[in-house]
């Protein structure tokens, strides 16, 4: 490796090293602020280095990684996501009393999967990536070892997400016995020299490994109980980060199939987008649980993300970047919301604990209203541009029949969002114990507030940075 | 030397099943041990000797020791040893002893009759290494990270109940 290979990795290095120094510093002395803090530092380093390694892009580090704007782009958004999860995961951690430092390590290895996989250009590092992240994430969901909701959601996301595995790697081999090589540029390959059973069935098993990842409809049974498991910090990680790097990475690779050529693979990729937005949005109306709510309102986002992907072309890169910018601002406050609400006694998930709230936590009903309404679509919020980007992105292509489902679920999904709000502004039955408001999680909630707004009125700065970075000027 | 792979694939689908049909973890070790014997020879016949060295000794040993384990664990006293008795009854170790007969007969026959095996490319020890620091070094340290999550879950979650509870720890 030449000197400026490890420069270009830079950021990776400081991320790999600083779950090691957590680990280090609990054997000396264990305490939660020291591993927050060593956690906090070892992200904000790691993030500045990204502008240090940017001067040495695009280089690719061995066969395994490939540093350029959209790796470093991505490794950035997860490295802030992950700030914010940390920031409110000190709070909710503070109120329940586990062995606390673990935490972050898990956190910080699985910030390193998820960069890992944006920067993944090998069948190697992607799956090493993958493991990386979904090893710390089964012991995060059950990290709260006392409860049951978490250890039952642990276990349903390592079987599920172990047969994935499975299936993913089995396609691996698949197209690696057919395209002899295993860089996922290979996979262009794939699509150039015409149709052959070995390249199918490997696609097919491997979209099944990603789209179990992506909790896309037929493979989203598990994201409901997992996210209502899971502790509240921890579901707002499974749900943007590690499904946004799996998706940076499906559209680096895939659009690289210039699927037309693969018709059936557009057919399957466009039904899979359309039963997740019309699954996402309908059973979502049938929850009581705002987690639950949540996690389908998730299933239902990716199927929009799916309609900008099968746009295809530039602009449909720029339509993801943005959506997956803006889907992580509104998925993190909400979860954060639901964090910073918990009480010592437990988390608030009932629609019904949720009534009256503006009444009690004023600030706290009016973020999770503004995330709410992100998440919907609506004007004055990132999630109005990001869907006003992909609907652009979809008629440009000429998608009419994906943009309409779009439409169509998206009014349905205004219905209970709009349930939830209407909850938080109705008359209070009873005092809800509610905890105090924790210092980090508020101040990671509001960041993500002002955040949501900059981004909803003010979204040429974002853009500005996106164009630059796909068309690297 | 395709009947090799066939045999030794088809002794590891058996095996592997029946792991997962046991209900005692000690028999279902019993046909884990022959699934990963099985998996090595696999290796061999795809002509990577050395890998499949490592299969034997690094799984197939693994879960020797902890079938040992298990074992010391429950010899604790006569009716423990009764026990025991059961646990190794003949209707549980003859279907792991044919299979693993069976790998060994096809290995020696192998051996016997053509010397070596066939394959014109043997990856040897020293191709391995050079893979693993040459292209692939990133993907040994990013490996030793996922090692690092693995240990730092399982210490979590593995611990006695007696600390877990809230009001404890730190």
């Amino acid at each position: 490796m030449a000197p400026d290979d490890l420069r270009a990795l830079l950021p990776f290095m400081i991320l790999a090293a600083s779950p090691v120094a957590v680990i280090l510093a609990i054997a000396f002395y264990r305490g939660h602020a020291l591993s927050f803090i060593i956690s906090i530092a070892g992200l904000l380093i790691s993030f500045g280095s990204l502008f240090y390694s940017f001067r040495y892009a695009p280089r690719a580090v061995t066969p395994l990684l490939i540093i350029d704007r959209y790796s470093l782009f991505f490794t950035g958004l997860i490295l802030l996501a992950t700030l914010a999860v940390s920031l409110i995961s000190f709070g909710y951690l503070e109120n329940r009393s586990y062995r606390r430092g673990e935490y972050y390590a898990l956190l910080l290895s699985a910030a390193l999967g998820a960069s890992t996989l944006v920067a993944s250009s090998h069948f190697a590092s992607f799956f090493l990536g993958l493991e990386i992240l979904s090893l710390s994430l089964y012991a995060m969901v059950a990290y709260t070892r006392g409860s049951r909701f978490s250890l039952e959601a642990a276990f349903k996301y390592l079987v599920l997400a172990s047969v994935s595995s499975a299936f993913l790697l089995f396609g691996m081999a698949l197209i690696y016995s057919y395209a002899g090589t295993m860089e996922l540029a290979g996979l262009a390959l794939v699509s150039r020299a015409g149709p052959s059973v070995f390249a199918t069935a490997g696609l097919a098993m491997m979209l099944v490994g990603i789209g179990f990842k992506l909790a896309l409809a037929p493979f989203h049974m598990w994201t409901p109980d997992v996210y209502e498991g899971a502790p509240a910090p921890v579901s707002a990680f499974v749900a943007t980060v590690s499904k946004g790097a799996v998706f940076a990475l499906l559209v680096r690779y895939f659009s690289a199939f210039s699927l037309h050529d693969y018709p059936y693979l557009f057919w399957v990729l466009a039904g899979i987008s359309i039963l997740s937005m019309l699954i996402g949005n309908l059973l979502a109306l049938l929850q009581n649980n705002v987690k639950r709510i949540l996690a389908y309102s998730s299933i239902s986002q990716l199927g929009y993300l799916l309609v900008a992907f099968l746009a295809s072309g530039p602009q449909s890169f720029a339509a993801v970047s943005y959506y997956l910018a803006s889907y992580f601002v509104a998925m993190l406050g909400s979860f954060g919301i639901v964090a910073v609400l918990a009480g010592p006694r437990g988390e608030l998930v009932n629609l019904e604990d949720y009534q009256g709230l503006v009444w009690n936590r004023p600030w706290l009903a009016g973020i999770f209203t503004g995330m709410l309404l992100s998440l919907a679509g609506l004007p004055l919020t990132a999630g109005f541009i990001a869907k006003f980007y992909i609907v652009s992105a979809g008629v440009q292509a000429g998608q009419w029949a994906l943009v309409l489902v779009l439409a169509a679920s998206s009014v349905i999904g205004l219905f209970y969002y709009v349930r939830v709000i209407a909850a938080m502004y109705s008359k209070r039955l009873e005092a809800v114990p509610y905890g105090e408001v924790p210092v980090g999680g508020g101040i990671a909630v509001a960041v993500l507030t002002v955040a949501l707004l900059w981004l909803g009125i003010w979204p040429s700065t974002l853009i500005g940075i996106i164009q630059r970075m796909i068309y690297g000027n | 030397m395709e009947y090799l792979f066939y045999i030794s694939g088809a002794a590891a689908v058996i095996s592997t099943f029946m792991v997962i049909i046991q209900t005692k973890a000690v028999h279902a070790l019993l046909y884990l041990i022959v699934s990963l014997l099985s998996v090595a020879l696999v290796f061999f016949s795809f002509g990577a000797p050395f890998v499949a060295a490592l299969e034997v000794i690094i799984y197939a040993g693994a879960i020797m020791v902890l079938f040992v384990f298990v074992i010391m664990m429950l010899n604790l006293g006569p009716e423990a040893a009764e026990e025991e008795k059961k646990l190794i009854s003949a209707r549980m170790w003859i279907g792991p002893s044919i299979l693993a007969a069976i790998l060994l007969a096809v290995l020696i026959y192998t051996l016997t009759r053509t010397g070596t095996i066939a394959n014109p490319l043997i990856v040897g020890p020293k191709e391995v290494g050079m893979a693993l620091y040459g292209p692939y070094l990133i993907g040994v340290e990013l490996a030793s990270i996922l090692l690092l999550a693995g240990m730092v879950g399982a210490y979590h979650l593995g611990r006695g109940r007696r600390y877990g509870g809230p009001g404890e720890g730190e």
